[in-house]
């Protein structure tokens, strides 16, 4: 955890900087009140103490039992996470191009044939069925706008 | 008196056919998230919320309540029968439940559980009806100085009470104020953070934010592993507590009624924390503590009874002062929001009749958790069979569903994903998302009230100090740092003595 607070540390100096970088753009205050510049500047500084206490408080204090957690899972875990997450921006990208229901279909039948090992039989059902079922609850009686793709549904 | 008769005039509105069926509904969901180990509350009310966008406020908001205390009941079943938490505040419930269960007496820790969730679930309203009415009556005297203070206050008790890492959860809500100041400002109308991109001006929308970071994060946490789970199987004649046990945890169902409701008044405390301190009371006025981890009914009953009282204690600062408590609460309050609502005192002025409407939904959800939670226990049981495989896909959908619904495009869902490994990284990492949640919501309202409190007075920061009550909250703010300040200097002293021994 020692090592994770500092890499937590420097994203909170990253974004830190950010933020006064961005307030830099506004007036800090106006002739009363503050300005649009003001939120982001102080959220600037607090995010930049924290995170050097953060930092420096990971080399200082004396290492306790979180201290040796790991903060990344086992990789077949993080291949099962990494895997999932790789698939939920296929289907933020391919949804446009397929359309709603053949990208939930797909999607559902990637991650039950690659991930939970199901026959290719079963996960082409599954993913039929899960597609049909939300495509009717939301598309059909939620009039809800998806985009139609190639299949034109 | 005037308590009584706005309840039934509430009960008027809420006892519709729709309405019942939605409190039904949400019952449902809420019995079947808290049973079903690898989604809480507050992502499961996050997923829904977008879909309930058509649906007018009332129902809605009847719908969304009766899943977080249903969620509080079904938590139960999990770990009791399987010894797998279904959701955090039954993680307490699984030391004793599960015990009594290899006992062979699941179906008494059930009944238990049921009986008094549900007895808590009715007081715990009521005390919900009188405390937020007459505080929403007390803070109709706030100007946006106590405004500001009050916002303030609610935020520093959310990382002070509820927050394992102050540093942590400090840091989250800083980047929860961050996110807040995306979009238009409202001193001069500058773009702040947007870059062009049109669907950031209205800033960031906190449904996106509580998907990403609740819904997919958790199911990320949870698709880790393959989850296999088998529980143990309870007959239905068996599921009935037997008088003499439940008039023996008469007391135990009432403290934990007494402690659920009044912690979590306090913003920031939530149902998990009310159940711990209520197994800890229990624990300490018992005859025989060293009973405790065996297989207590009062392990049981009091921690449950707690739990389900904690969430009508959370609604109080909600509905009386726009402040969320937990979670769970913050995804309610931008539900409302989100519904054209203005949360705060004034809710009992413009929307009284969804205010006490809500609140007289509670007792009926609460009469229709216990007929679903006593017999349809082992049909709900039976549930933890279905593959977590099959499940999680099925959440994702809705997420991606919910994304999309929120502005009808597929830039919300490249957000949500992107909050979605922010999320599951905080998780690893132990840092809190919450507060970041409750930053999102409440910072807008914080910048509004110091820009109106200091155009009021002129650009004097003593405006702050000069009003009472705003002092006064201002002062707590200062103590309860005082106190966080000091604890962890003590703390950290005691950690080098032990070390350097």
């Amino acid at each position: 955890m020692r090592k994770a607070d500092r890499i937590y540390g420097v994203i909170g100096l990253g974004l830190s900087l950010w933020c006064y970088l961005e307030s830099t753009k506004f007036t800090y205050m106006t002739q009363f009140t503050p300005g649009p510049g003001f939120m982001p500047f102080w959220v600037g500084v607090v995010l930049a103490l924290l995170s050097v206490y953060l930092i420096v408080d990971s080399f200082v204090r004396k290492p306790g039992k979180k201290d040796n957690a790991k903060i990344l899972p086992e990789k077949h875990a993080l291949y099962r996470v990494g895997a999932i997450m790789l698939m939920l921006v296929g289907v933020r990208f391919a949804m446009n191009f397929l359309g709603f229901p053949l990208t939930i279909a797909l999607f559902t039948t990637a991650i039950l044939l690659l991930l939970e090992h199901y026959s290719i039989l079963k996960s082409v059902g599954y993913g039929v069925a899960y597609a049909a079922v939300t495509w009717f609850v939301f598309q059909y009686i939620l009039s809800m706008g998806f985009p139609k793709g190639i299949l034109g549904i | 008196m005037d308590v009584i008769t706005n309840l039934m005039g509430g009960f008027a509105t809420c006892l519709t056919p729709y309405n019942l069926a939605m409190a039904a509904l949400g019952a449902f969901l809420g019995t079947m998230v808290g049973i079903l180990p690898g989604l809480g509350p507050s992502a499961t009310m996050a997923i829904i919320l977008p879909i309930t966008f058509g649906m007018d406020a009332t129902p809605a908001m009847i719908m969304l309540c009766s899943l977080y205390y249903g969620a509080m009941y079904g938590g139960s079943t999990t770990s009791i029968l399987v010894n797998v938490p279904g959701e955090a505040s039954s993680v307490v419930t699984a030391i004793e439940g599960h015990q009594l269960a290899r006992q062979g007496r699941a179906g008494t820790a059930l009944g238990l559980s049921a009986i008094g969730s549900f007895f808590a679930g009715i007081i715990g309203t009521i005390f919900l009806a009188f405390t937020a009415s007459t505080l929403a009556e007390f803070s109709l005297k706030f100007g946006p100085a106590e405004m500001f203070s009050l916002v303030l206050m609610g935020m520093f008790t959310i990382i002070y009470v509820g927050g394992k890492d102050v540093t942590k959860s400090l840091m989250s809500m800083a980047i929860g104020l961050g996110l807040g100041t995306v979009g238009t400002d409202i001193v001069e109308g500058k773009d702040r953070f947007v870059y062009g991109i049109s669907e950031l001006l209205d800033g960031i929308d906190f449904v996106i934010l509580v998907m990403g970071t609740f819904g997919i994060a958790e199911v990320l946490e949870s698709a880790e592993e393959f989850m296999k789970i088998v529980p143990m199987k309870v007959k239905f004649w068996d599921l009935f507590p037997s008088w003499k046990d439940t008039w023996y945890c008469r007391w135990a169902i009432l403290r934990g009624t007494l402690v659920g409701f009044f912690i979590c008044c306090i913003p920031g405390s939530g149902p998990t924390i009310a159940s711990f301190l209520s197994y800890g009371v229990e624990k300490s006025v018992s005859k025989h503590p060293e009973k405790f981890g065996t297989g207590v009914m009062e392990g049981v009953a009091g921690p449950e009874s707690s739990n389900n009282a904690a969430v009508s204690g959370a609604m109080v600062p909600m509905f009386a002062l726009g402040i969320p408590g937990s979670g769970a609460t913050a995804v309610l309050l931008g539900g409302m929001i989100l519904y054209g609502l203005k949360p705060g005192p004034m809710i009992f002025v413009e929307n009284a009749d969804f205010v006490w409407a809500v609140m007289a939904s509670m007792f009926i959800g609460n009469i229709i958790l216990i007929i679903m939670n006593l017999p349809l226990v082992p049909v709900f049981a039976s549930l933890l069979r279905i593959p977590y495989g099959l499940i999680y896909p099925a959440i994702l959908i809705v997420c991606i569903v919910g994304a999309f619904a929120v502005a009808s495009g597929l830039f919300e869902v490249g957000m949500m994903l992107v909050f979605a490994v922010c999320g599951y990284f905080m998780k690893k990492g132990d840092v809190p998302a919450a507060p970041m949640l409750m930053a999102l919501l409440m910072g807008p309202m914080m910048e509004r009230s110091l820009y109106q409190a200091l155009n009021l007075s002129h650009g004097s920061l003593l405006v702050f100090i000069q009003r009472p009550i705003s002092a006064t909250l201002l002062s707590i703010i200062a103590l309860m740092s005082l106190y966080v300040g000091i604890r962890s200097f003590k703390g950290k002293k005691a950690a080098i003595q032990e070390a350097e021994e």
